[in-house]
């Protein structure tokens, strides 16, 4: 897909250089530090500080190796490989200094490991075991006891012991370079040195649940797992988020049908290692407020509890009653592909078009004819090649954490110049405020606006577009506009030929699958007057029911009571992401699946066997018609085509038939 | 011959005693035997007290419930004071020797298993999923929530 289009500049591949890994001869190229040579040769050096998506700190001197000719021991994670060098991993010089160090690390590091939420997937843990000294020389346990750091309160999300805090750095550091909040630092120094937010005050980012995975021992933990579960007991599901549209990757770690805790599983292409603090923590959401048994309206007008069969027999009933355009969909933002699928095949056998989506998306023109018209075409992993970046109308920073990342990781490395015409936000990274007004994009077209020659320049442009400014009033005019520009320019000289320059930036996980597979943007578009109406996960709250014929019958399916739920007059419960095994299409246009990690409570059950269940009980008006084949009769069997007819026996035959009884 | 005479007369007396040949038959029916004895006491639920000392240890004391329904009777309708004269740890039934009254002992209860008042046991876990409580447009008490039964769980949420 995408490395097709990777362009870097390349100049001419520098000489490789040898180096020796335990005596073992090895190419590699100049300027790669001599940790990575090792890791090349498959060698692998213990590190607390070092990290590969962070700059280089070379703090811990936890990978001190021995070098020739090198009177000390060197920081293997910061010195650049030389011609010949000869680095020893295994040298007694090597194992005394990684031992020495280890020794300093844990004489201030409290040994509270059975009640450490870290324990089982300690980086200190693990190195102590494998390249700590066997023996302890540490007595001072009653005397004077260890050093003692006091917690700091950084929020909801993130938990400090501060106490077991070994000074990597690597929080400090993915919240300055990654995060771009300026929060963490240190105080003090030596053994007095602290890390912290020099005032009390929250770790204000929309990932800062990352810090969590960064740190190597327990001084960052996640608050609300805090004392649930440990790592080994716990299973892992991987799977994808639905939070946005971004589709990172994810692990659901369960435990006895229980969703414990979600982290980031690496996808280069996606989200790289990390996961905004929504997909992170909202899982305790998915434990409250569940649809966990099917219920129809009784009587006095409540939503009662009632079996599957009740239910899907009252739906199937006013199905089979309804005409094709009295009959409706709305699909949410965490409607799956497959129930999407069946849902479509479900209403299109009821002569039904009715096929919504609550997300909007304008249709004027081709509208959702062309995929590319409303994906983001360049990909997440683009953001890192494009040189001009022009953001219309989005806020990416909370709209798509993980595409906020990258382009702030452009910004960083690839000087990405950033233009946003929108709402001046704050974006973690500097950029230029063009505009409010979609005013501003109309001149930035026609070649006025000054950033128009920026456009003009750059060999790799991007246009980013909110969905949110697309699916408004003005959205269809702001398409055409970008659009316009976006064609403009591709079709321009110094734009390579693949390159793409159109971006569109979905809020929802479902809407590209949902206007890929054929649904229609938009529930303010409807033109059904909807007798019967079908919720999938629609909660926005953008159909209400004053706005609904008065004898239109809800059906609504989902997982949680939300809007939805509250106007709907039968209820029944589907999964959530956690819960099925289901295709999600991420803002890229890339297809990804989730896992089952636990079943849906009670008597929920998964989103497309509901819809196809309940195809069962309905009878479409096409099957009401008998399988009748042509011919029934002997007298018609003897004429059916011009030559038989032209017959006089034939013709005979059909009159005997006849008379003859 | 006068042997066979004797026994015929003791049964048909023992009818006689228990009511007549209806209530005899039920009295089989539901005991297995025909026993007559002199009442010793009667207690607040209207259990009968016999003692007939003709019979063996073991069988000389017996108890005639009041058969409110037909075989509504069970062995827990006995009161602790008399229990312990039918079960030989006293000699002295409570209508000669009454028991002592102390503020601490509870009114005699009999077992509720197989009535809507048993027991029955229920999970002390806090539920994994919490579920959504649809409104209410009449107000009426909700009857199908979660434990419905279980105060604990009700307590714990």
């Amino acid at each position: 897909m995408f490395c097709q289009t990777q362009h870097y500049a390349t100049a001419p591949a520098p000489e490789r250089i040898e180096v020796f890994v335990n005596d073992k001869s090895l190419l590699v190229d100049p300027g790669i530090t001599v940790l990575q040579a090792c890791a090349m040769a498959g060698v692998e050096i213990p590190r607390f500080c070092y990290h590969d998506r962070l700059s280089v700190a070379g703090n811990c001197r936890m990978c001190l190796v021995e070098v020739e000719r090198s009177i000390k021991p060197v920081a293997s994670c910061a010195m650049p490989v030389m011609k010949g060098m000869k680095i020893k991993t295994d040298s007694p010089m090597t194992r005394k200094a990684r031992e020495g160090v280890m020794e300093f690390l844990l004489v201030n590091h409290p040994l509270d490991c059975p009640i450490c939420d870290q324990g089982g997937e300690c980086d200190l843990q693990d190195q102590s075991m494998a390249f700590g000294s066997d023996r302890s020389r540490f007595v001072d346990n009653r005397f004077s006891g260890k050093r003692a750091v006091e917690d700091k309160n950084v929020g909801p999300l993130v938990k400090t012991i501060m106490t077991r805090c070994i000074h990597c750095t690597r929080c400090i550091r993915f919240a300055s370079e990654v995060a771009g909040v300026d929060d963490l630092g240190t105080t003090g120094r030596g053994s007095d040195m602290q890390v912290g937010t020099y005032v009390e005050k929250m770790f204000k980012s929309e990932l800062s649940g990352n810090v969590v995975d960064l740190c190597p021992v327990g001084a960052l933990t996640s608050k609300p797992y805090a004392f649930t579960a440990r790592p080994w007991e716990l299973r892992k599901t991987d799977s994808v988020d639905v939070m946005d549209a971004v589709g990172s990757n994810i692990v659901v770690n369960t435990r006895s049908g229980e969703v414990m805790r979600i982290l980031p599983r690496m996808n280069e292409d996606i989200n790289e290692e990390w996961i905004s603090d929504k997909t992170r923590y909202s899982y305790d959401g998915l434990k409250r407020q569940r649809l966990t048994k099917p219920m129809v309206k009784d009587d006095k007008g409540n939503l009662t509890p009632c079996t599957w069969e009740e239910a899907l027999v009252e739906v199937a009933q006013k199905l089979t009653q309804a005409n094709g355009n009295e009959v409706a969909a709305v699909a949410g933002g965490f409607a799956d592909a497959e129930s999407l699928v069946a849902m479509k095949d479900l209403l299109n056998k009821f002569d039904s078009e009715g096929l919504y989506t609550e997300e909007g998306f304008p249709s004027d023109g081709s509208g959702t004819d062309f995929r590319s018209s409303y994906i983001m075409n360049s990909t997440i992993a683009g953001i890192e090649d494009a040189d001009v970046l022009l953001i219309v109308g989005a806020n990416p920073r909370y709209e798509a954490p993980l595409v906020n990342a990258r382009i702030r990781k452009g910004w960083m490395h690839n000087d990405l110049q950033v233009g946003l015409v929108g709402t001046e936000v704050d974006l973690s990274y500097n950029y230029e405020h063009l505009g409010d007004t979609a005013a501003t994009l109309k001149e930035i077209a026609s070649g006025k606006h000054a950033f128009s020659k920026v456009l003009a320049n750059a060999e790799r442009p991007m246009i980013l577009v909110g969905n949110t400014i697309l699916q408004g009033h003005e959205g269809a005019a702001v398409h055409e506009v970008v659009a316009d520009m976006s064609h403009k320019l591709k079709s321009s000289k110094k734009v390579e030929k693949d390159w793409k320059v159109l971006n569109v930036l979905h809020r929802v996980a479902s809407q590209v699958a949902a206007l890929d597979i054929g649904y229609k943007p938009g529930v303010n578009k409807m033109t059904e007057k909807p007798k019967l109406l079908f919720l999938l996960g629609a909660d926005a709250g953008l159909v209400k029911r004053e706005d609904l014929p008065k004898d239109c019958f809800v059906v609504y399916q989902g997982h949680h009571g939300d809007q939805g739920a509250h106007m709907a007059d039968v209820i029944l419960p589907g999964a959530a992401y956690t819960e099925k095994t289901a295709t999600y299409v991420n803002t890229e246009g890339r297809a990804q699946q989730t896992r089952r990690a636990v079943t849906p409570p009670v008597y929920a059950r998964d989103d497309w066997k509901i819809i196809r269940a309940l195809s069962e009980g309905s009878k479409a008006q096409s099957l009401k018609q008998p399988l009748q084949p042509s011919i029934l009769e002997l007298k018609d069997f003897y004429m059916t085509d011009s030559i038989s007819r032209a017959s006089q026996t034939m013709a005979k035959c059909v009159n005997a038939v006849q008379t003859m009884k | 011959m006068s042997y066979f005479l004797n026994a015929i007369r003791t049964e048909l007396n023992a009818i006689k005693l228990a009511g007549g040949w209806k209530a005899s038959f039920y009295r089989i029916l539901r005991e297995t035997n025909l026993r007559t004895g002199s009442l010793v006491g009667t207690d607040k639920y209207g259990n009968k007290y016999f003692e007939n000392n003709a019979y063996f240890m073991s069988r000389n004391r017996f108890v005639v419930y009041p058969y409110v329904d037909r075989f509504d009777f069970d062995a827990s309708q006995v009161p602790a004071e008399w229990h312990r004269w039918l079960h030989y740890v006293t000699d002295h039934p409570p209508t000669i020797v009454p028991p002592e009254e102390r503020k601490f002992l509870q009114p005699h209860e009999t077992n509720k298993t197989g009535t809507k008042l048993e027991y029955v046991p229920y999970s002390t876990t806090r539920p994994k999923i919490e579920e959504w409580q649809p409104p209410r447009t009449i107000d009426e008490p909700n009857t199908w929530i979660y434990p419905a039964s279980c105060q604990l769980c009700t307590d714990l949420l």
